[in-house]
């Protein structure tokens, strides 16, 4: 049975070519047992250019990306991110970057960051100035470098740097480690394991749910077009939870393939995306996003560093506030023995603005 | 309580009541630190002005406030008591009961800058001063808690003795005043909301645990799958995933000669649950299964991460 093996239940890029065609189905499968359309179709990234630089210029550089050779246009100024913000002449041929094109002009970039990475999760082991942190139990334990001039900038934030406490750290991807640079959070005064309970849930749970949404690296190609959620139904024994914390805060229960609006409270933009897999991470920490505002605590999405960009996200700044929605509830409760065929699926999102998209 | 005027007689009520009131305060906010101390293991899990001290001093400090709570309680109650057991009886320790008062006042006074200073510097945390129910971030209200406890502590200074008020219309008004500073205190306080909500307390359909095999169970107990098992092919569902209150649960089946699949939705309950059903042709080219298994990879980069500090940033 899929469930038990924990596979497509759990993680798409854990499951092989075929995971997408049963995912898709699923949609239509859950309209057709509670009526309606199988909802909004997934959106995409578009504004959002993702590759590596093969040549440069003051002016002009050239992007090999999924898509073949891209000549982008750079405006003056500090647009660049490379371990702290640059010119355009900072990008080097080989650098592996992440644009955002400027809305309205498809050639012009608006902001551009080169190498950033990323590691969020439990310190397994410290040297002096290394460690190896676990990220999640199919994804590789991830080395982590603190160079001498940003040791103290990150113990500012992250004072306990030992195994067992948590990290999160922004950076330059460099081959087979990230140069920790930025400090994506603070960190929890607390060990991994002695993760405070989450806080009770009166009544049902909300459809929307506000807190902070976060980014992550692709892991493969599968991981690159949905968001991670950190509450996947718990009997399929997701394999990517580094930890069996209880979780902050309490999110009701998704599947890989269920659709999720993700929306950025600080610039509006909006998206339906299809979970991918399990936030590996993110209930672990209880943090707050003041990007705009303060959020309410908790992680409630994991982004591709694309996606997270095309919806207005810094990625240097690590978080946005965000809302997610979950889908209407009215079939949840019906009166006993009643069916309501046209009465909207579960899943399927509550009805509100289009998704509008930055680019 | 003795006094003739109504107001005087509310004044004296309003000082006779701040000891014991704050007192327990001080020790209900120590004994649900202590409480969220002893579920999550550790002194560091804490919340609150602590956290804006340098990491060494934090847990000290914690354990000193904790400590300073109920000394500071339990002597505002043990200061109160008379010497006789009449009204209007002297306190049996003036100088200790008006030195403990002062002190109080001191550390509410304290506690108004702390939580000032923590909602400028910090606005993400709670500010910890009952526990687990403190998680909220910290507000006005937390603020104008404190400074309303420092008043309180103020004009309890010149307070007499603790004695039962008598039996007539003066114990009505003394309550009353009693569930008056009560109830401004409630409304003063964000963790009231986080009790109530802990009372009677079950989780909602969409964060309940309900293993698959209850679902399965349930499945086959119903008329849905009863009117659908003839055409059922396999034993086991070729696919099931769960969304909110509801788990989907996919067979492939026989449907006038053609290939099929059925998809239940069970209802998350754990009596009686309800379920609906539809029949879908099945695409042909569809993966009746998912194939592939996740790939453990645990042990890598140990010994990069290790090396990494020598190689590339090489020790003075």
């Amino acid at each position: 049975m899929v469930v038990q093996r924990g596979d497509l239940a759990c993680c798409v890029r854990c499951a092989g070519p075929g995971s997408a065609e049963r995912l898709a189905r699923r949609q239509l499968l859950k309209a057709a047992v509670h009526g309606g359309g199988p909802g909004r179709s997934p959106a995409g990234f578009p504004g959002v250019l993702t590759g590596t630089v093969v040549d440069t210029s003051p002016q002009v550089i050239t992007i090999y990306g999924p898509d073949g050779e891209r000549r982008i246009a750079l405006p003056p100024g500090p647009v660049v991110w490379k371990g702290r913000a640059a010119d355009p002449t900072a990008l080097e041929s080989g650098d592996s970057v992440v644009v955002r094109m400027h809305p309205g002009q498809r050639s012009v970039a608006d902001r551009i960051w080169a190498n950033v990475g990323r590691v969020t999760g439990l310190i397994v082991e410290r040297d002096r100035e290394s460690m190896l942190v676990d990220v999640g139990r199919t994804i590789r334990c991830q080395a982590v470098l603190i160079p001498p001039h940003a040791m103290g900038r990150l113990q500012v934030r992250f004072p306990r740097l030992e195994p067992g406490y948590l990290v999160d750290f922004i950076g330059l991807r460099g081959r087979g480690f990230l140069e920790a640079l930025v400090p994506a959070t603070s960190q929890p005064a607390y060990r991994a394991s002695e993760a405070p309970a989450p806080a009770a849930v009166r009544g049902h749970a909300a459809v929307r749910i506000a807190g902070s949404a976060v980014w992550h690296e692709a892991a493969g190609p599968a991981d690159t077009d949905g968001v991670r959620y950190p509450a996947l139904d718990p009997e399929t024994a997701c394999p990517e939870q580094p930890l069996a914390a209880a979780g902050c805060p309490r999110l009701p229960y998704l599947s890989v393939g269920s659709l999720l609006e993700v929306r950025n409270e600080c610039t509006g933009s909006a998206r339906v995306l299809p979970v991918s897999g399990c936030a590996a991470t993110a209930q672990i920490f209880c943090d707050r996003c003041v990007t705009c505002g303060t959020s309410p605590r908790g992680r409630v999405a994991d982004l591709p560093m694309a996606g997270f960009v095309a919806m207005g996200g810094d990625l240097e700044r690590g978080c946005f506030n965000a809302t997610v929605s979950l889908g209407s509830r009215s079939p949840a409760s019906p009166p006993p023995g009643s069916i309501s065929p046209g009465s909207p699926s579960p899943g399927s999102l509550s009805p509100g603005p289009a998704p509008t998209g930055r680019a | 309580m003795t006094s003739p005027g109504l107001p005087a007689t509310l004044w004296a009520d309003l000082q006779d009541i701040q000891p014991p009131l704050i007192a327990g305060i001080l020790i209900g906010g120590c004994l649900a630190k202590l409480g969220r101390v002893l579920r999550s293991g550790s002194v560091d899990a804490g919340l609150g002005p602590t956290q804006l001290f340098p990491l060494r001093l934090r847990r000290p400090l914690a354990m000193l406030m904790c400590a300073f709570e109920m000394s500071l309680g339990l002597a505002l109650l043990v200061t109160v008591f008379p010497v006789g057991t009449r009204s209007g009886a002297a306190l049996f320790a003036p100088r200790a009961a008006t030195g403990t008062r002062v002190a109080a006042a001191a550390f509410f006074l304290v506690c108004v800058a702390a939580l000032a200073e923590l909602r400028g510097r910090r606005p993400d945390l709670g500010c910890g001063c009952f526990g687990d129910f403190s998680t909220q971030p910290t507000g006005w209200r937390s603020i104008a808690r404190a400074a309303l406890l420092t008043g309180a502590a103020l004009i309890s200074i010149e307070s007499p003795a603790l004695f039962l008020p008598p039996r007539n219309h003066g114990a009505l008004l003394f309550l009353g005043v009693v569930c008056a500073e009560l109830g401004l205190i409630a409304a003063l306080s964000p963790e009231v909301s986080e009790a109530l909500l802990r009372l009677g307390y079950t989780d909602p359909c969409e964060l309940r645990q309900l293993p698959a095999g209850r679902t399965l169970a349930a499945l086959r107990r119903s008329r849905q799958w009863r009117k659908h098992a003839q055409a059922i092919t396999t034993e086991l569902p070729i696919d099931m995933w769960r969304e909110l209150c509801w788990r989907y649960v996919v067979y492939p089946c026989r449907l006038d000669g053609k290939n099929a699949e059925v998809v239940f939705a069970v209802q998350l309950k754990r009596r009686r649950p309800m379920v609906q059903t539809a029949v879908l042709p099945l695409v042909p080219d569809s993966p009746a299964a998912a194939p592939g298994h996740p790939v453990p990879a645990q042990g890598w980069g140990h010994q990069e991460a290790m090396q990494l500090s020598t190689g590339v940033y090489p020790r003075p």
